[in-house]
């Protein structure tokens, strides 16, 4: 990948290659609930029949969609992360998932993404209410280029997918070894010795900040971002952490059910016992309406990059 | 309670909203303002044309008419009105956004005369439905008005009570369609037609008229009908230009939440008389 071109939009990216696969294979339908997005303007225009406007109707716009995939046909929906999980919730479930439909469902700004719309447009639960559903597969690319591997795959295997994009832009992550990555479902972008930070999405990059500001404090801090939460190779990764004496999760989510449980459950699940000193970083519940930016939420959530430093520290000197 | 105002104030009450509106959203560089725009007639006759009943500087105060911007969006453009009937301190319209602020983007039950949260589309009739049911069951005379975007009108939920709130003659409850006649997209016929929308509210049992929704004769005239629907819930379906009063937004999709450049800002200062 080149470093000098500028990191994109996820959700360009994403579009991109939908577009370009839709040009050769008519199956390939793209439903927006509203949501727009620069890539999407040429799909609209160059494959008319291939996309179709929902309707602000997020319940309509999946039960649609399992018509459209029992009939044959790839579908990929599309809405902002809050309208696209709990707000067609009981849809998702009764029907692509009760049915295993290949519906890959794209969500964009998940967890405090949308910083300044606050609760409603929040996803602190997205993770743990997707991942509890039966037979999906969870993604969450912490950089374009893995959001591309992602959309890769769901364009060449259709299944029931979630992918979660991030509406910021991030320096980018992965190159060629993206899709090795995927395979494996977890990349350790930064290599480490003490504790091993573990995080997904925007917060990767936060733990990555961290891990820089431990080096000079001499705490050898690793990053892995957790790219497929669901499923999940616990061995996999207990294999990878054999080497650390910590593990840290860091999530702009509430920690119930969300990424950081879902790893903790893979390592009891693949070895039997835990034989690391542990943390998790997320949410707290019941957090409040407040004005701020994204940066701000993560500080006042106590999930930034400070915040994970004196995590990580406690871990290390425990 | 308020009194009721003459045509003319009620236009330079609508401008100076307008006025108040733009400058929140350019110093915090973010806000939706053509769909604020859309509905400024709406918010202005609600407050300034005697129809809500309400007790400056008491926003708890249990007589009060209820109001609901469903399109959350657009929610900020009560908040210079709540701050000018003395719900809170003028200076809060300043720090919109800010950290420490009272009034986001969307908002909540952290702001004096805010009912309820909003940003997700499709959730203010039904909790308007419940405090025009409430105010049944506690005998209580307030209504309620709920103002909705056209392309909200998508989502089935509002549906769900426009069956519920006919069957139950909550006559209590006004609903405002903001028929703009777009939404982030395009254009509502273009993209999922909607139709006759009055023809559509009055199909599920509500009495619907259909208004400019600029016009303060218009929006006045329609909610003088409340009280006199003979029990129906009264839908009002307010003919709106999305992004009214700038002229390079109004009805343009593409300005739902896009900040103007150097040279559009300076024309849009120009074209609401703020140089
Ligand atoms: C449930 C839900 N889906 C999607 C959105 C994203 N969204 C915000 S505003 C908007 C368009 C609203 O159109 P309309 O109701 O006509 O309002 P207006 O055009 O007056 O802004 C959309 C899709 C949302 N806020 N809530």
């Amino acid at each position: 990948m080149d470093a000098a071109v500028k990191p994109r939009l996820m959700r360009d990216v994403v579009i991109e290659a939908i577009c370009a696969a839709a040009r050769k294979d008519k199956d390939i339908l793209f439903i927006s609930a509203d949501l727009g997005a620069v890539a999407l303007d040429d799909l609209r225009r160059d494959l008319p029949n291939q996309f179709i406007h929902a309707g602000i109707a997020e319940q309509h716009m999946i039960d649609l969609a399992a018509g459209l995939a029992l009939s044959g046909k790839k579908v990929f929906c599309y809405a902002m992360a809050p309208f696209i999980t709990a707000r067609c919730y009981e849809q998702i479930k009764c029907v692509i998932s009760s049915m295993n439909l290949p519906v890959t469902l794209i969500a964009v700004g998940v967890g405090l993404g949308y910083d300044h719309a606050t609760l409603t447009h929040f996803t602190p639960e997205d993770i743990a209410c997707m991942r509890a559903l039966n037979g999906i597969e969870v993604l969450t690319p912490s950089d374009e280029v893995m959001a591309a591997a992602i959309v890769y795959i769901a364009l060449s295997s259709p299944a029931f997918r979630y992918l979660r994009l991030d509406r910021q832009v991030f320096p980018r992550l992965y190159g060629d070894d993206a899709m090795r990555v995927l395979e494996i479902g977890f990349g350790i972008v930064r290599p480490g010795k003490d504790v091993a930070i573990l995080a997904c999405g925007a917060l990767v990059h936060k733990a990555l900040a961290a891990a820089e500001i431990l080096a000079a404090q001499g705490v050898s801090a690793g990053v892995v971002d957790i790219v497929r939460v669901k499923p999940f190779d616990g061995a996999a990764l207990a294999g990878a952490l054999k080497g650390y004496r910590s593990i840290l999760t860091v999530e702009e989510q509430l920690l119930e059910g969300a990424m950081g449980s879902a790893v903790m459950e893979a390592l009891v699940d693949a070895t039997g016992k835990l034989d690391w000193r542990l943390k998790r970083l997320g949410m707290r519940d019941r957090f409040e309406v407040v004005n701020g930016d994204r940066d701000h939420l993560h500080s006042l959530y106590g999930i930034d990059t400070p915040d994970i430093v004196r995590a990580a520290q406690a871990l290390a000197n425990g | 309670m308020a009194t009721t105002h003459r045509i003319n104030d009620l236009d330079a009450k609508a401008l100076w909203l307008r006025r108040q509106l733009w400058d929140m959203v350019m110093a915090a560089k973010n806000g939706h303002i053509p769909s604020c725009y859309s509905c400024t007639e709406i918010a202005t006759a609600l407050y300034y044309g005697g129809v809500v009943r309400y007790t400056p500087g008491k926003a708890d105060d249990p007589t009060r008419d209820r109001v609901v911007i469903s399109k959350g969006h657009a929610a900020m453009v009560l908040y210079p009105i709540l701050a000018d009937i003395g719900y809170f301190d003028a200076a809060e319209l300043d720090r919109f956004t800010k950290p420490g602020g009272l009034l986001g983007m969307y908002a909540d039950l952290r702001i004096p005369g805010i009912e309820g949260i909003s940003g997700s589309l499709g959730h203010g009739l039904g909790m308007g439905a419940g405090f025009a049911l409430a105010a049944r069951h506690n005998d209580e005379s307030h209504r309620t008005f709920v103002v909705l975007g056209d392309g909200e009108c998508y989502e089935g939920s509002i549906w769900e009570t426009a069956m519920f709130a006919a069957h139950h003659k909550l006559d209590n409850l006004v609903a405002v369609v903001d028929r703009n006649a777009l939404c982030i997209l395009g254009r509502t016929e273009e993209l999922v037609a909607l139709g006759d929308l009055r023809a559509k509210w009055q199909a599920f049992g509500w009495h619907s008229v259909e208004v400019d929704g600029h016009s303060f004769d218009g929006v006045l005239g329609a909610f003088d009908l409340i009280g006199r629907t003979g029990g129906k819930p009264l839908a009002i379906i307010a003919n709106t230009v999305k992004g009214k009063g700038i002229s390079f937004m109004e009805g343009r999709s593409e300005w739902h939440n896009k900040m103007p450049n150097a040279e559009q800002m300076a024309k849009a200062r120009t074209e609401l008389g703020l140089v």
